[in-house]
């Protein structure tokens, strides 16, 4: 139910197009080589690979948090860094959740959501809060509206920050190992949401762990090693049926 | 229990130390043969000796048709006109001399200690609001990727911090003052300002730079302009936590304002010297002022720490 449905009018243009991206850290790590895909609207993809391969690096590049060094990324036919692109326009369109949910402390639950539509898009008071109390009550958080970050539980921060995310009615969303930081008995609670979302057409790019989630939500997963973008393939033969000997290692060590 | 009678204790042996340092402040003033006399300072704190209304020329008082006292001059010049509210002590056709008290006015007025406190609390009022305005621009731009910025705010930062406070009011008041014109409370002002931005700097620098970059990130994957997530995001988490070390520039900054005296701006300290030079009651006088002081600067810590507990709200 929540796979990607092929039946969308083939002639649409992928929503993301990144093509030869190269990252350089100022110290010299050289993160990503070359990494060219596309993400088509509605698609759910995952990103899999070992610690430091570039995961957060690509999809940090995604939203420009990254400077990249090489190479191009476009964003619903939007060249990132051609000189006319107002990137924090740029940005309203992508969502971004974090490990560590990077809320705001000194805001509740609630002023968290709200404050970025009434600070950028100068959206009207009243639409912004009926806005913010509906995503609220979609993560399932409309009872702890009115909470500090510090008196809620990870699982429940991290459900605020995609409600946070959303409230900017972005195009994409991206997830950096959203369930990394929390104790396990709240990943359920988060990766639900992250369902849901896929159901309703959200385009997502997913950084996590979590491999019974890109089995069943993932229209594609992706394999990196090394900044280098190896394997791209859908779940069942990504799993099932891995064709690069990197990736056999890869999941053997993880199942 | 047991802490309990220890922390006894302890506290008796603290007020058993200061007792004992009063003491022996009090022996060495004895020993020093010095005759204390505190009554000699109320009047430079509050002054409420009568105001005398004194008989300006020889003459004789009597009354005017409309009924107002008036004293009629011998030598025929102008009579000198007596408010008729005023309680004369003194009947109709009685002679006065010049210099003779009419009546007096009961009153109290503020004593030139505190007309000098009065001083340093708005020089230091002044210049803690130019100060924090100069010291979040300077922090601001201390932190900033552009190099020009950035190297301007250091050395601001270096110069300010490495030449000493009495030194920058004299080349603020002979160099700057006199080539802008300045007054010297405005030269006092900038001077104390300037300085203390300094400082301001470097502890707004320090909070902005202990919040976490995850949450710059979060404000600008939201769509926030750098300046919007320095306002709504960042500065006012960095504000609480230098709440702490600001409070001690503050009071420093009060204490600091005393140098200003060198320029004769006539603050507690200047008011203080200027006491003492026409009373000769040096060590109350001292003591006084430092009172005064003491007051000034614990009132400010109370209300900075009474609002770091509201701010505590969201912890
Ligand atoms: N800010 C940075 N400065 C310099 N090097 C960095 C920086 N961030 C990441 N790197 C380096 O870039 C490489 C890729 O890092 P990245 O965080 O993208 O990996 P990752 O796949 O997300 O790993 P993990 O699973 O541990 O999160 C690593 O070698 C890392 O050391
Ligand atoms: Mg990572």
């Amino acid at each position: 139910m929540t796979k990607h449905d092929s039946n969308q009018p083939a002639a649409e243009a992928p929503i993301i197009i990144a093509t030869d991206v190269d990252k350089i850290y100022p110290n010299g790590c050289h993160a990503l080589k070359a990494v060219s895909t596309t993400v088509a609207r509605g698609e759910v993809v995952v990103i899999l690979g070992p610690s430091g391969s570039g995961k957060s690096t690509f999809l940090r590049t995604l939203n420009q948090l990254e400077v990249i060094n090489g190479g191009s990324i476009l964003i619903d036919g939007v060249d990132m860094y051609s000189k006319g692109t107002n990137i924090n326009q740029l940005r309203e369109q992508v969502g971004m959740v974090f490990q560590n949910f990077n809320l705001f402390p000194h805001k509740t639950a609630l002023e968290n959501v709200m404050l970025a539509p009434l600070k950028v898009s100068g959206r009207e008071p009243k639409e912004v809060e009926e806005h913010a109390r509906d995503l609220m009550y979609k993560v399932g958080m409309d009872q702890r509206m009115q909470n500090y970050p510090s008196h809620l539980s990870g699982g429940q921060q991290q459900r605020v920050a995609i409600a946070r995310a959303l409230a900017m009615k972005p195009k994409i969303m991206l997830f950096d190992e959203p369930t990394s930081a929390l104790d396990p008995e709240m990943v359920g609670e988060v990766l639900d949401v992250m369902k849901s979302l896929a159901a309703e057409g959200m385009t997502m790019v997913v950084v996590t762990h979590e491999m019974g989630f890109a089995r069943e939500v993932a229209d594609r997963v992706l394999f990196m090693e090394e900044g280098a973008l190896l394997v791209e393939d859908n779940p069942d033969d990504f799993f099932d049926h891995p064709s690069h000997p990197r990736l056999k290692q890869f999941l053997s060590k993880i199942f | 229990m047991h802490v309990n009678q220890k922390n006894w204790l302890w506290n008796g042996v603290f007020i058993a130390i200061i007792l004992g340092l009063c003491a022996s402040v009090y022996l060495a003033g004895k020993r020093i043969d010095y005759s204390w006399n505190w009554d000699r300072v109320v009047p430079f704190i509050i002054n409420s000796d009568p105001l005398e209304i004194v008989a300006e020329v020889d003459g004789t008082l009597e009354f005017n048709e409309q009924g107002q006292p008036q004293i009629y001059p011998y030598d025929g010049g102008d009579p000198q006109l007596i408010d008729p509210t005023l309680a004369l002590s003194l009947s109709e056709g009685d002679m006065v001399y010049a210099g003779d008290v009419l009546a007096s006015i009961e009153q109290t007025r503020i004593g030139p200690l505190l007309e000098g406190l009065l001083v340093t609390i708005e020089i230091s009022i002044i210049s803690l609001l130019f100060a924090v305005v100069i010291g979040l621009m300077v922090g601001l731009m201390r932190v900033s990727v552009n190099p020009a910025l950035r190297n301007l705010a250091i050395t601001y930062i270096e110069v300010i911090r490495g030449t000493p406070l009495l030194v920058q009011i004299f080349i603020v008041y002979f160099f700057l003052g006199t080539v802008l014109e300045l007054e010297r409370f405005t030269a006092g002002v900038v001077a104390l300002s300037v300085f203390t931005a300094a400082y301001v700097a470097e502890i707004i620098r320090a909070g902005i730079q202990s919040i976490p970059s995850g949450q710059m990130e979060a404000a600008r994957s939201l769509g926030m302009s750098y300046p919007k997530a320095m306002i709504y995001v960042i500065l006012p988490q960095a504000f609480k936590r230098t709440l702490p070390p600001m409070a001690g520039q503050f009071i420093n900054l009060i204490k600091d304002s005393s140098l200003v005296s060198v320029i004769a701006i006539t603050d507690l300290t200047k008011a203080g010297r200027e006491v003492i030079s026409g009373n000769f009651a040096p060590f109350e006088v001292w003591f006084t002022v430092a009172l005064l002081y003491l007051v000034l600067t614990s009132a400010l810590s109370w209300a900075i720490q009474r609002l770091e507990r509201r701010l505590a709200a969201s912890d």
